[in-house]
């Protein structure tokens, strides 16, 4: 394989990590406790920023050309860490935010409000985050302590990132497989319900917008710790409704399905349609790719409303009278044998 | 004292803007319980036709009515084809929310498909002249803009009290069981408020290009959150609040754009909806709007 090629795929495969912690995160939220949180990818972008301002260094480093606050340089794990921590901060302030029982839709709407006044804010505070032109020379985690050439750190960086994406997978799947897992389907499903059976349904959701934050500022540090560049171009809010559609397209509540999603939507539609050749206006491919993700949330919503790999039916099994385990729903059918 | 009026009347501008669409958005939110977050793209499609037939050398204040009338149509066929059948089939309301952000996005991403990002200003409107009084300084067009918003207000407030049509709507609104079982056709009703809201809409798509000197695909969806923010301000689904919510928001932003950073003045009215929200989340003039409204 030749190095162009090699480099193209480290960098789709480093992307794809990026887009599946996210949206693992947003899974966690939307897809099992049904939280619609539509200022999630200011999260992404916190965590980006505070893994930028963790490893810059002081603002006059680099010939002081950028202007933002508290650089300084730390060790590799650390600045991951603590953007995982911000993330999962931030995104307790937001459940805060809306914690009154607004309507689900109302609550959404308010979240949007929030990620435009974030990214205006970091846009026109130009001292505060180098403003619109954004944050530029993030250094690579370990690059010049490894001495490897840019292809071999650059598959260095696809084995870190597979590593943190098995970190994330192994907690999502914890977690949907735990009590906490049931609890949030719960919730979500029936939230009344799962309130009268003595589930505590705002603690619930607040530890999914918790571990959802973390994992989204994490993608975020990952992402721009490769890519060397976070500016707010790169969040505004049609972002969050991308991640919305790669769970919406693979199967809300489905951890391999919402990544075939994320593979679909967030590589395949991009990475296809660079190989189109340009046609019509300038800009025309790039804003018909947007056209066709509206399309093809609505088509999925009418046509295959739990996606491509559905939320499988759970079972939840019974210590039956001979201490055989039986399934819920065998015993609802020995019930409906009996009384008829 | 003097950048304080001058800025009120930036404000004042604005609110006209803002009062137009966010009547509308709340008017039909109030009847279908959609939250339509394509809205602001059919603002700048609206705005758009106009563009194109006054380039065809079609007079602009013509233009405004076609163009309201053709979003009013767009409108009511969203609703028919999209939500209505999604509706039907129960899809849960945060469903209904992203399905209207979809239409949102796809719309706003197909004019800028074709029409391209550059900036465009209505050829028809060119000689404005400038008006001074009591320390504003006002140009025709903007004031042109206010009165076609107050005229739309009164019209609108018109429809609401003294007509039929008006009265069914504003019962539908407060309670549409209630309105059903009293002999109003409500499914009528909801047709007839998405043109309402789909006229009012074009013709706030239209007077914002106007009263902003270029404009791009781009600029109907930076008015989404001010729109949302004055409708949820005076209490969502009235129609009187989401006005006051407009003359709040538009002359909150204006004047603060004049002694803080202009840049910011977004971030002042959107600070002002979350606290709004976070102290009162059914609006600041949820009672006043309801005294007003319902007790007829």
């Amino acid at each position: 394989m030749s190095s162009a090629a090699q480099f193209y795929l480290t960098n789709i495969l480093v992307f794809f990590g990026v887009d599946l912690i996210a949206v693992w995160g947003l899974n966690l939220q939307f897809g099992v406790t049904g939280i619609v949180n539509f200022a999630f990818i200011v999260l992404q972008a916190a965590g980006a920023y505070t893994a930028a301002l963790l490893t810059l260094g002081p603002s006059s480093g680099n010939g002081g050309f950028q202007h933002y606050f508290g650089g300084t340089s730390l060790p590799f794990p650390l600045p991951l860490i603590a953007a995982g921590l911000v993330g999962a901060v931030l995104s307790a302030l937001l459940a805060l935010l809306t914690r009154r029982r607004l309507r689900g839709d109302y609550a959404a709407m308010v979240q949007l409000v929030v990620s435009l006044i974030a990214t205006t804010v970091a846009q026109n505070q130009s001292g505060f985050l180098n403003g619109s032109a954004g944050l530029a020379l993030v250094p690579a985690p370990l690059q010049s302590i490894m001495n490897l050439t840019p292809l071999g750190y650059a598959w260095f960086y696809v084995g870190l990132t597979a590593a943190v994406c098995l970190i994330a997978l192994v907690v999502v799947r914890a977690i949907g497989q735990s009590p906490l897992g049931r609890a949030m389907r719960a919730s979500r499903d029936n939230e009344e319900t799962a309130a009268s059976i003595g589930l505590d349904v705002s603690r619930i959701r607040m530890t999914a917008y918790v571990v959802g934050g973390a994992l989204a500022g994490i993608s975020g540090a990952l992402l721009v710790q490769y890519i060397g560049t976070w500016a707010p171009g790169a969040w505004l809010y049609p972002e969050t409704f991308v991640y919305f559609a790669a769970v919406i397209v693979g199967g809300r509540g489905n951890v391999l399905g919402v990544a075939i999603g994320s593979l679909l939507i967030n590589i395949a539609i991009v990475e296809v349609t660079r190989y189109i050749p340009q046609f019509g206006p300038a800009g025309f491919i790039d804003a018909m790719q947007w056209v066709v993700i509206g399309l093809l949330i609505m088509a999925f919503l009418w046509l295959r409303p739990r996606g491509i790999v559905p939320e499988r039916a759970r079972r939840y099994h019974l210590a039956g009278p001979a201490g055989a385990s039986r399934t819920v729903s065998q015993q609802a059918t020995d019930r409906e044998s009996q009384t008829s | 004292m003097s950048l304080f009026v001058l800025s009120l009347g930036f404000g004042l501008v604005t609110a006209s803007v803002l009062s137009v669409a966010a009547l509308g958005f709340t008017l039909q939110f109030g009847i279908s319980n959609v939250l339509n977050l394509a809205y602001s793209s059919f603002m700048t499609l609206a705005g758009f036709i106009a563009y194109w037939l006054n380039t065809q050398g079609l007079d602009i204040w013509l233009c405004l009515l076609v163009a309201a009338a053709a979003t009013a149509i767009l409108s009511l066929g969203l609703s028919r084809a999209v939500y209505e059948p999604f509706i039907r089939r129960g899809a849960r309301s945060f469903e209904i929310l992203i399905i209207s952000l979809a239409v949102g996005v796809a719309v706003t991403n197909l004019l800028l498909a074709f029409i391209g990002p550059s900036g465009f200003s209505y050829p028809g409107v060119q000689n404005a002249s400038v008006y001074h009084f009591a320390g504003l300084t006002l140009t025709s067009d903007q004031l042109v803009v206010i009165a076609i918003a107050v005229a739309l207000m009164i019209g609108s407030h018109l429809l609401l009290t003294s007509t039929s049509i008006g009265r069914a709507l504003r019962a539908t609104a407060e309670n549409s069981e209630l309105a059903r079982a009293c002999g109003i056709a409500t499914p009528r009703i909801t047709r007839i408020v998405w043109l309402l809201s789909g006229a009012l809409c074009g013709a706030a798509g239209v007077v914002l290009f106007l009263s902003i000197s270029s404009f791009t695909v781009q600029s109907g969806q930076d008015f989404l959150v001010p729109i949302v923010a004055a409708a949820v301000l005076g209490g969502i689904g009235q129609p009187y609040g989401a006005m006051l919510g407009a003359l709040v928001i538009g002359l909150a932003s204006e004047v603060s754009a004049a002694f803080i950073n202009p840049s910011d003045k977004e971030v002042v009215a959107f600070a002002l909806l979350v606290l709004v929200l976070l102290a009162r989340p059914q609006g600041l003039f949820a009672e006043a709007a309801h005294r007003r409204e319902v007790i007829t």
